[in-house]
């Protein structure tokens, strides 16, 4: 079994649980609450949960940009 | 003390789910060897041929348990159907694949569908499928009207696919999702959920440990798409029925490293068998090797070749402990959560 390797990853998804407990606790306590748009207007609601959720998808293409960069660190490392 | 009862029956009932899974491996086994259905196990230097698509076996008990579970009164019968037509649907698109061999895009698509079942039955019976209160840990809940309906068809497919992705290897999908599903048993048993999620993750385990047990290295049984996209539907269908989302894709942390940097070198879906740089190479002692080609993507089997080659038996032992500690973090995210 290649230890070092196991290892790495084990290091790399503790990070990334890490990082997604956190990202989480951004969107209930700072983006969730926001209103952005009044939900009484026609289509707020609407407007407001699209907006919230591309706040929720910069924070996940983040995320695995931090999972990528990682993963490449070692294979870049030990590989070549 | 009734819920314990409950649940108690419920792990007993699903604990039926073993013998026949195994018995309908057996069967598929020697009928798909007697129809031609066979696949070549690309990485031994022999290339044995092996049945494919035995994996339907683990579908089908799947969807059998469920019925019964529904006729015994375990649960309502909404929810179980709802599992039953997703789990059926993914099984169904599998074997469309397996048998005309379909572009890499379609399989994407098609198990969008697949999600149906739990939104227009969740829509038509409002709190027996899904709740839009996302409860997240450590952090509290929060409400998602709009977005989480809309999740439940995507949530589908990702696991559909991821999990179909990562089984290059003589049990590592089938050994893999037990493991995921036998933490997430652990985790619902902990929190003190209901019997019904409690039933669907148990009846998935024992199902998939009796493919397992031919599915293991040296294997005489694939899955095939049949098996593994249905497969990953269980898993995402019982995130969203067990409210287990958060700590359902913390589990899949394996599937999702090796799907997310397949496709960011592949940049489009695509089929394995269709790829002309391989990521890994068979040495002629019958070890595995980075194939060290810079255009072949960077999977999780490749990771765990890099600098040192291995046996398939130890690589698929790796996968197993990679799933091991994923599935241990789901475990503690369930805590956290506390639902």
């Amino acid at each position: 079994m290649n230890r070092r390797a196991v290892g790495y990853e084990l290091v790399v998804f503790v990070t990334q649980w890490g990082l997604m407990l956190i990202g989480f606790g951004i969107l209930t306590k700072f983006v969730a609450p926001l209103n952005l748009l009044n939900p009484s207007l026609s289509l707020g609601l609407y407007f407001d949960s699209a907006t919230k959720a591309l706040i929720a998808l910069v924070l996940s293409v983040t995320w695995l940009f931090i999972w990528d960069r990682q993963v490449r660190l070692y294979f870049h490392r030990r590989g070549k | 003390m009734a819920s314990l009862g409950a649940n108690t029956i419920a792990i007993l009932i699903a604990l039926g789910s073993f013998p026949v899974s195994l018995a309908l491996t057996r069967f598929f086994m020697y009928w798909n060897a007697k129809h031609g259905i066979i696949g070549i196990d690309v990485h031994k230097p022999n290339r044995p041929k092996v049945p494919e698509m035995v994996g339907a076996a683990v579908p089908i008990t799947l969807i059998l348990f469920a019925a019964i579970y529904a006729t015994l009164g375990g649960a309502s019968s909404i929810p179980l159907l709802a599992y039953s037509l997703v789990v059926g649907l993914a099984a169904l698109v599998g074997a469309f694949d397996d048998r005309l061999r379909m572009r890499g895009i379609f399989k994407p698509l098609l198990t969008l569908l697949c999600g149906l079942p739990l939104l227009i039955l969740g829509i038509a019976f409002p709190g027996q499928i899904y709740s839009s209160m996302l409860h997240v840990p450590l952090f509290g809940q929060y409400h998602l009207p709009v977005i989480y309906p809309l999740t439940i068809l995507v949530a589908t497919s990702v696991t559909s696919n991821t999990v179909n992705m990562l089984d290059p290897l003589n049990g590592s999908m089938a050994g893999g999702m037990s493991i995921v599903a036998g933490g997430l048993l652990i985790g619902l048993l902990l929190v003190g959920a209901g019997s019904m999620p409690i039933f669907l993750y148990a009846s998935l385990m024992f199902s998939l440990l009796g493919f397992l047990y031919y599915n293991r290295f040296p294997a005489r049984a694939f899955a095939g798409n049949v098996g593994q996209l249905s497969i990953g539907a269980s898993i995402g269908a019982l995130a969203i029925l067990g409210k287990t989302e958060i700590a359902s894709v913390v589990a899949i942390f394996p599937n999702i490293q090796n799907s997310f940097f397949f496709l960011s070198r592949i940049r489009r879906f695509t089929e394995h068998r269709e790829l002309t740089s391989k990521p890994t190479r068979l040495l002629p002692d019958g070890r595995l090797a980075d194939s060290e080609d810079l255009r072949a993507p960077l999977t999780l089997v490749r990771t765990l070749l890099i600098g040192r080659p291995a046996t398939e038996n130890e690589i698929v032992s790796s996968i197993w402990i990679l799933f091991l500690t994923s599935t241990s973090l789901a475990v503690i995210t369930l805590l956290l959560t506390g639902v």
